[in-house]
């Protein structure tokens, strides 16, 4: 049952018909496919699909936003891999997503699993590590900035354990990053963790009694029930993590604005800084398809391996 | 072995414990700003409470800005958005994960992909189209922008695609066709994902701060999050009311939130209709 | 058969990208282009002819015309409702309609109006340096027609309006001026028995006065200086004099200034830089809770601070002197910036926006800036009397307000904010001490001239 199936296994079969009929009824699922698909599509395509694309045709012009564009080949791209700002930025993202994606799935699947049992104050633990979600940014970054503060309550702590030279975090190039990542883990954990619950409801009782009558130990049917389960979440929690950290903006622009020097200035704030204070819609896009261009590479990646390890039923 | 589970749930306690002190800070921090003066908020002696607390910041962030405007923008505004995202993602999703048909993975390639593209990036673009279309300054061309996200679809369907295939065929064999399928068995299961995007899509627009930014010109226009930026100017901010408004509008969202709750506690497993 | 679907999506996004192209094809009409492309004479003549029938027409109906105002902050703005107020009184066929935003997002929200071809009326600039950006793109009417159609005289502006005049264009026309100025806290002067800072003062005093003005430990330590965590707090020193300008691209000007902020932060006399960028500490608050004796800072901070007091908020004994300087400059020399007003190309009320334009930039609407307490670029004796005497404000204001020279900050110029953006990066860095100064000031100069294409 927990075995890997193929997505095609229960959609509509047409094998017992005679293939000259096959062709129509293709056709016909075809148009049932799309009229699912439609409502949403043509919204989609519209106010997304267009802007999008051709904002990454952009990138191969120079435009200042309003005049007539000129073509310009590969200029931008060449441009912006002779800023060592934008090189920088590219590792610090992978740098900074990487350790995101980790933790935080970790995070919100333990926390999930934690607060699926049944103990007292559930609702309320929920509650409380849902909250950093729902928290406005600008509330979060101040507060953050506050705790890492050098005089900051952290710090303090770190040096009552005997720690003499605490990090300075925001105030330091070789800690922001590690910086932001606690606080982008501990904003998002919640709402991940809504999505294990969510996920975690599906899971029918029953294979868990099973497993018990089998001899199984809670680690074991941890392991060889719920995670396998979990499968097709965790592939929308790793997917949605690396997409979102690699386009990371609001919460390290209102605490470090890229800062100090460009110590955290990360792909999306370099798209941004080469939009609005350069005013250079040619370069930020280029940038801009370097990031959909490794985004992409990433989820066609997933997509591939999905077959591999998520398991639907 | 009563021991050990005792010590367990005693760790366990503990660091739920402290994990909530950590995530519930902010909320505290923002309380206690919002009942203190302007410049006690961000001064070098910072005390979780002010010398006099001014309760009357509750008071003045409804004569000073139109909130109740405000507000009912928002509520008007992610009630519509939320709810086209949800139906037409969770109708989209079942057509990409349950249908079969040409090119369906190349479409939702595309969809997934463009979650990538951070919004300043086709911000002008968009607003160019819009602005030809007079969408501008109109709670309308808002709506369209914010409902068709490829999230909902992506996260929908990941649902479906965990949704025993049995489950459909049977009901072919009763005679329902794809909607039916959809509507009667489909939809009905998804309660769970549908709380989580709902939840999703309200927090998205309601806290959503660039997009009216940009849109909305007009006051009688203009959204709650708006309203909370209009205390802070250029040179100076009045971070006491802020953080008023601030705490004010999370209000909405936990009751959400709390009311969306009880779909993780009863999902279908309760039902055992996947045993 | 991945290969398959992914050799698909790849003509899929070609095909897409052409249609993009093509809509963005028509929707960038040549008209912009026309307009930056044909000679200035012509368009001038097109221009003026223009405007007389249109002013004919309008009058000649009596109707109502409506134009749209972008502005920011309106609500915390003083100046900005008796402004309209006064003018919509003065011009009964003229209604004004704002648009605010906060002023944080302002300018992106107006270059993304401009952009997307919205037809705003007038053109407020909140940063003066981005005025080349949007003329350079043909969005701002040249106002030269009407300035000799009306017999405005630009040399009252001594100076700030030439700014303005860019390639033989006079885009926009300068409002509100703000510059520097040092505000002090008598109460602490007057504890350590120290005379209050003078109007003509160098840097060197200043800073041996904070030395005298620091007093007390920990909590109720009184700091002798606050340099806030702009870099413009520690390099407008270097470009006081009007010669150098953060465009230059050997920044050893700003030497002597980083060498006194970071000695200053050694000895204690001014407050530490990474408590107050990572502790969001707002200036206005520290000054305002007595906790610094003297604090170098912009003219806005006048109205603020007498807000505040107004409210409750402070109970601060504050006095002004005019800016210190270096040892080779007169008393006078500050830096400032000012926010130029222009008409957009776009307009269809093009007339009603230039009296708008015409009346916020001149006598009228210089004076309502300065009955809120605010300095406007029109600065004759009166204006600055009428500042002196708004209420609230100490006494001595008048002399300490007097200039010889404001110095822009940021030069009007293409690349000024991109170069001010990594003035900053490299400031944070020299004063959390990660770079020492040569290495900075040497690393500004190698990405200015990256920046600036030399």
């Amino acid at each position: 049952m927990i075995l890997p199936s193929l997505c095609m296994k229960g959609e509509i079969h047409l094998e017992a018909r005679t293939s000259k009929k096959r062709m129509s009824l293709n056709a016909r699922n075809t148009l049932v496919g799309l009229s699912f698909i439609l409502p949403n599509f043509i919204g989609f395509f519209i106010f997304v699909l267009i802007p999008v694309v051709f904002s990454l045709a952009l990138s191969m012009a120079e435009w200042d936003g309003y005049n007539p564009m000129k073509f310009v080949g590969l200029d931008n791209f060449a441009a912006i891999f002779k800023d060592r700002v934008f090189r920088g930025s590219i590792w610090k993202t992978a740098y900074f997503s990487i350790f995101t994606v980790l933790f935080s799935m970790c995070a919100s699947l333990g926390l999930a699993v934690l607060l699926n049992q049944k103990m007292k104050g559930k609702g309320f633990f929920r509650c409380a590590i849902f909250f950093p979600y729902v928290a406005s940014n600008v509330a979060v970054a101040v507060v953050w900035n506050f705790l890492f503060m050098d005089i900051g309550p952290i710090n303090n702590m770190l040096r009552s354990i005997g720690i003499e030279n605490p990090p300075g975090w925001t105030a330091s190039s070789d800690w922001v990053i590690p910086a932001l990542i606690i606080v982008n883990v501990w904003k998002n954990m919640g709402y991940f963790m809504i999505v294990y619950l969510a996920a975690l409801q599906d899971i029918p009782e029953s294979l868990y009694e099973a497993a018990k009558i089998d001899g199984a130990n809670s680690l074991q049917r941890f392991k060889s029930i719920t995670i396998p389960m979990l499968t097709p979440s965790t592939f929308f929690v790793v997917m949605m993590l690396t997409i979102n950290s690699f386009k990371v903006f609001d919460l390290v622009y209102l605490m470090t604005q890229g800062g100090p020097g460009n110590a955290s200035t990360m792909m999306s704030q370099y798209i941004y800084n080469q939009a609005f204070i350069s005013w250079s819609y040619g370069r930020s896009s280029a940038a801009a398809m370097i990031l959909f261009l490794i985004v992409a590479a990433l989820t066609a990646l997933q997509f591939r391996l999905e077959k591999k390890w998520v398991s639907y039923m | 072995m009563k021991q050990r589970n005792i010590g367990y749930k005693i760790v366990m306690y503990v660091l739920l414990i402290v994990l909530t002190v950590i995530t519930l800070m902010p909320l505290l921090w923002m309380l206690s700003a919002s009942i203190k003066a302007d410049s006690e908020v961000f001064s070098l002696n910072f005390s979780w409470l002010p010398e006099v607390p001014r309760w009357d910041n509750y008071s003045r962030i409804w004569s000073k800005i139109p909130l109740l405007t405000f507000t009912f923008n928002s509520v008007k505004l992610t009630v519509i958005i939320t709810f086209i995202q949800v139906v037409t993602s969770s109708f989209a999703a079942y057509g990409f994960s349950k249908c079969r048909f040409r090119g369906r993975d190349v479409l939702f390639l595309f969809y997934v992909a463009t979650i990538a593209i951070p919004w300043q990036v086709y911000m002008l673009p968009q607003y160019s189209m819009m602005n030809k279309m007079s969408l501008v300054d109109s709670h309308l061309g808002y709506v369209l922008m914010q409902s068709f996200t490829a999230f909902g679809v992506f996260l929908m369907r990941q649902f479906f695609m965990s949704l025993p295939n049995e489950l459909l065929e049977a009901g072919r064999i009763d005679g329902l066709s794809e909607y039916g399928n959809y509507f009667r068995i489909a939809l009905p299961l998804s309660k769970p994902s549908v709380a989580t995007l709902t939840i999703f899509s309200f927090v998205t627009i309601w806290n959503d701060y660039m997009g009216p930014n940009i849109y909305f010109n007009s006051t009688e226009n203009k959204t709650i999050q708006l309203g909370i930026k209009m205390f802070i100017s250029q040179y100076s901010t009045e971070y006491g009311l802020v953080m008023a408004a601030s705490v004010l509008s999370l209000i909405p969202v936990l009751i959400i939130f709390l009311s969306g709750q009880k779909f993780f506690v009863q999902g279908v497993a309760s039902s055992g209709i996947k045993g | 058969m991945k290969n398959k679907i992914f050799r698909k999506a790849l003509a899929t996004t070609l095909s897409l990208t052409m249609a993009g192209v093509m809509l963005a094809g028509c929707g960038n009409t040549s008209e912009p282009a026309a307009a930056t492309d044909s000679s200035g004479a012509q368009t001038e003549e097109t221009v003026s002819q223009e405007s007389t029938e249109t002013a004919a027409s309008t009058q000649a109906a009596g109707e109502q015309v409506t134009i749209q105002v972008p502005v920011w902050d309106a609500a915390s703005n003083a100046h900005i409702a008796p402004l309209v107020e006064a003018f919509e009184a003065a011009h009964p066929d003229i209604k004004v309609e704002l648009i605010d935003t906060a002023s944080a997002d302002y300018t992106q929200k107006l270059t993304v109006m401009l952009n997307g071809g919205n037809d705003l009326d007038v053109v407020w600039i909140k940063d003066g340096d981005t005025t080349p950006s949007i003329a350079a793109r043909g969005q701002l009417e040249d106002l030269t027609p009407y300035i000799e159609r009306d017999g405005i005289d630009l040399s009252t502006y001594s100076g700030v309006a030439e700014t303005m005049n860019l390639n033989g264009q006079q885009v926009a026309l300068p409002t509100a001026t703000d510059y520097y100025i040092l505000f002090y806290n008598k109460d602490i002067f007057d504890e350590a028995n120290v005379e209050y800072p003078s109007n003509d003062m160098t840097w060197a005093e200043f800073e041996e006065l904070a030395g005298q003005v620091t007093l007390g430990e920990g909590s109720e330590k009184k700091y002798g200086a606050l340099f806030h965590t702009w870099q413009a707090c520690v390099q407008n020193w270097g470009v006081q004099d009007g010669v150098h300008t953060i465009l230059d691209t050997d920044y050893s000007f700003f030497k002597p200034y980083y060498e006194m902020a970071l000695r200053m932060q050694e000895a204690g006399t001014c407050m530490d830089y990474a408590t107050l960028k990572t502790g969001n500490i707002s200036y206005g608050s520290v000054f305002g809770q007595g906790q610094v004796a003297m604090m170098p800072m912009g003219t806005w901070y006048m109205s603020t601070l007498i807000g505040m007091i107004n409210n409750g908020e402070s109970t601060v004994n504050w006095g002004i002197a005019t800016i210190p300087h270096a040892d080779d400059l007169e008393a006078g020399y500050t830096v400032g910036s000012t926010t130029p007003i222009g008409i957009s190309a776009n307009s269809q009320n093009k007339d009603a926006a230039w009296e708008f334009v015409k009346f916020v930039s001149g006598e009228e609407g210089a004076q309502i800036y300065a009955s809120v307490g605010k300095t406007h670029a029109l600065q004759g004796e009166d204006m600055i009397n009428t500042i002196a005497s708004a209420e609230g404000m100490p006494e001595g204001v008048a002399e300490a307000l007097q200039t010889k020279n404001i110095a822009l900050d940021r030069p009007y110029d293409e690349k000024s904010a991109e170069v001010n953006q990594m003035l900053g990066e490299e400031h944070s860095l020299i004063m959390i001490g990660e770079l020492s100064i040569d290495d900075g000031l040497a690393e500004m100069a190698e990405r200015s001239k990256e920046i600036q294409g030399q």
